[in-house]
């Protein structure tokens, strides 16, 4: 008996149609999980919080019918105008500087060919070891009336009586802000750099391009998406910190978010605290578009890096 | 002398329903009395003479005749022999880091297997927020609260009633405390609702190294203290000291009198470095120099100053005087293991706990048989023999009312409170 040959098995090819509806399921099925969770832990208190906000708040319960009351008092209450104004520049403070201060040190990080890069990345994550309220009373320990700062410069006899303007101000609550937020900053630059070859700068040098060009025509345009979003990133949180200022402000620097701690803990004015909320969200997102708006001008928004 | 339910205080002193005043001097005196009484009870008991009616006996007020002054002795007229409520399974504790005193509480827990799950509070309101928030479901056995959140509790209705046929330790309790000073913890209709546990005056503290001891609160505002003066981010606190001061009742400040004491918070804030967001923050600005006095000093601050190495912070009550607080344990509206918390009531109301209890927290005890046995240290914060006198100059009070067209409500204070924080940099 002769051996006939048999055709290869060839496993069954999908139809086309089938694997590109399998291709568009894949990501919506494996986002689902966080999708969800998404929904039940963040979209729906928000929105139960959206709606609080039009309603009326007293002792930790809201009631009806909806109002604009809150939304109303918030506009025409000098101290909010007050405080949100401290937030806004402590805001913007802490995140031009933390930037400013982070593009270096992410750009060095980037394209250094030193030993010293994995002890320099390690010190910025274990930054974020030390707890927040740490790091702040750090800031009270050197700049305090007794503090590294002063007891130094009196030991050096340079001043008889303790520098007050050190602590227990704006200057104060920025500079911690800075230092708390900075390694979040160098590390989403020093990401965001990523893709930007050291080939990019050498092809621009062996085109004539000086640093200053380098830095303007190749290095600003690549980054200032990541920067961009560095700054937004600590401008939220900067603006809304209520804790930083009650430690390092003094009487000058009270913020807009101890407005939503004391109607949610103290007055259980759930309504008013939800409107404040949803005001500076909207504040924020102001914020936000005023930043991409300007990319966006400056055409540096469309920018993509080629492989 | 029976002090009954419808007392409250004016001026420091108590007066009866009939108009009757009763000084904290005559209350300490009789509490002095009954001190004596309970040592030859306790005695007695020993030999195994009327165990059972200790209670009811020690609950008599200052009178033993008159009978049934305390409200224990209401419960035990009604309820019977105390008992002890069987306790075991899981406590969940809603109060302040160190109220839960881990130590003295220890040896109870195993013996009784309790689990005592703790949820710690950055500041009383933390209190309410939580359990309001929570619901039901929030679980909470056992919560405090200081005299002054009583009207608000009710209000929100958080708080259980307390059988006190449950409490046979209740009866440890001194008279002054025991009493239902301004139905702080014990309604009119004689309903329990706290069991004061440990308590403080509010005055200055200050560093003796840098300042001899202010003798007025308004000694702060010199220019010699400006941004050297501490203050604690308490709106209750710093409302009552301040309407103390100006010689008004906090619960009794007619709306037309709000720019009195905001003239004296504004100026008391202006004078300070910032306003501090808990008495630990008060103590580091005090030990590291950021401020020589602080508004609305607590006595503590001595002790958690020295234990910092700074020993040169003292307290002192100034001639205006300044007002107490008291905690209480209390059983919260979401307890499902009230037999756990009437357990842990009895517990440190005995002398041995309650002692390593006010140690441990460094505050007033309300069971006088405990204080020979508190340290030396808390025993010269708290002084029996000075008791009288501190709470005549430095009465208990009652937050602002909920609500009331007549009267500045607790809403009101609160918010008052941030705007003057706000307004002092301008």
């Amino acid at each position: 008996m002769s051996a006939v040959a048999q055709p290869p098995t060839v496993p069954p090819v999908r139809a086309p149609a089938q694997r590109e509806r399998g291709l568009r399921l894949g990501p919506v099925l494996l986002t689902l999980p966080a999708a969800l969770t998404l929904l039940a832990f963040l979209i729906a208190p928000l929105a139960a919080f959206a709606v609080y906000s039009f309603l009326t708040g007293s002792l930790y319960e809201v009631s009806g019918p909806l109002t604009l009351e809150n939304y109303r008092e918030i506009a025409e209450s000098e101290i909010n105008r007050k405080l949100a104004r401290n937030s806004l520049i402590v805001g913007v403070l802490a995140a031009v500087s933390s930037v400013l201060v982070a593009l270096p040190i992410a750009y060095w990080l980037r394209y250094t060919t030193s030993r010293a890069k994995p002890l320099v990345l390690f010190l910025i994550i274990a930054s974020f070891l030390a707890s927040y309220l740490v790091r702040i009373y750090a800031w009270r320990t050197i700049l305090g009336a007794e503090g590294v700062v002063n007891s130094g410069l009196g030991a050096l006899g340079v001043i008889d009586e303790p520098l007050t303007f050190l602590v227990f101000n704006r200057f104060a609550v920025t500079l911690a802000l800075v230092h708390i937020y900075l390694p979040y900053v160098i590390l989403v630059i020093y990401a965001g750099l990523g893709p930007l070859q050291p080939a990019y700068l050498e092809a621009a040098q062996d085109l004539g391009a000086g640093w200053f060009q380098r830095w303007r025509r190749v290095v600003l345009p690549l980054t200032a998406a990541p920067a961009a979003s560095a700054l937004l990133f600590v401008f939220v949180l900067s603006a809304a910190d209520y804790v930083t200022p009650q430690f390092l402000g003094g009487t000058a620097s009270v913020m807009i978010g101890v407005q939503v701690q004391v109607a949610f803990q103290g007055t259980g004015d759930y309504a008013g605290g939800a409107a404040i909320s949803f005001a500076l969200l909207a504040g924020f997102l102001v914020c936000y578009a005023v930043v991409a708006l300007g990319l966006r001008l400056a055409k540096l928004d469309r920018l993509r890096f080629v492989a | 002398m029976r002090l009954p339910h419808s007392c409250g205080w004016v001026d420091g002193a108590f007066t009866s329903g009939g108009g009757e005043t009763v000084t904290n001097e005559e209350i300490l005196q009789a509490m002095v009395q009954r001190a004596t009484r309970r040592r030859f009870l306790q005695r007695a008991g020993a030999l195994g003479v009327g165990t059972l009616a200790l209670p009811g006996l020690l609950a008599a007020c200052g009178d033993d005749e008159e009978g049934g002054g305390g409200s224990a002795a209401t419960a035990e007229e009604t309820a019977g022999p105390a008992e002890v409520p069987a306790a075991s399974g899981r406590l969940d504790y809603l109060s302040w880091e160190g109220y839960d005193i881990p130590d003295a509480l220890k040896a109870w827990k195993q013996a009784n297997d309790i689990n005592v799950k703790t949820n710690y509070i950055a500041n009383h309101d933390d209190i309410q927020a939580k359990i309001k928030a929570g619901g039901s479901a929030a679980g909470f056995d056992i919560i405090t609260y200081y005299q002054g959140y009583k009207p608000l509790y009710a209000q929100l209705e958080i708080l259980k009633p307390i059988d006190e046929s449950k409490l046979p330790e209740l009866g440890n309790l001194d008279e002054f405390w025991g009493a239902d000073l301004g139905n702080f913890w014990v309604d009119a209709d004689g309903t329990r609702t706290g069991v004061p546990w440990t308590w403080t005056a509010l005055g200055i503290s200050y560093d003796e190294a840098k300042t001899p001891a202010p003798t007025s609160h308004y000694d702060l505002l010199d220019a010699k203290f400006k941004g050297k003066v501490a203050v604690v981010d308490d709106p209750t606190g710093a409302w009552a000291i301040t309407t103390h001061i100006l010689g008004m009742k906090p619960d009794e400040v007619a709306k037309g009198d709000l720019a009195k004491v905001n003239d004296f918070l504004s100026k008391i804030i202006a004078q300070s470095s910032g306003v501090s967001p808990s008495f630990g923050d008060v103590t580091t600005k005090l030990t590291s120099g950021d401020a020589v006095v602080a508004f609305q000093g607590w006595s503590a601050v001595n002790k958690f100053a020295a234990d910092a190495g700074t020993k040169s912070i003292k307290w002192t009550l100034p001639k205006e005087g300044g007002f107490t607080a008291c905690d209480c344990w209390a059983i919260a509206s979401t307890s499902d293991n009230d037999d756990a918390v009437y357990s842990w009531m009895n517990e440190t109301l005995k002398p041995e706990v309650h002692a390593a209890a006010a140690d441990y927290v460094v505050g007033g005890v309300t069971v006088g048989d405990a204080f020979p046995l508190v340290s030396k240290d808390v025993q010269k914060l708290y002084p029996l023999d000075q008791q009288a006198e501190v709470l005549e100059k430095a009465p208990l009070y009652n937050n602002p009312p909920v609500e009331s067209d007549e009267f500045v409500t607790f809403e009101e204070v609160l918010k008052n409170w941030q705007e003057l924080k706000a307004g002092a940099g301008s």
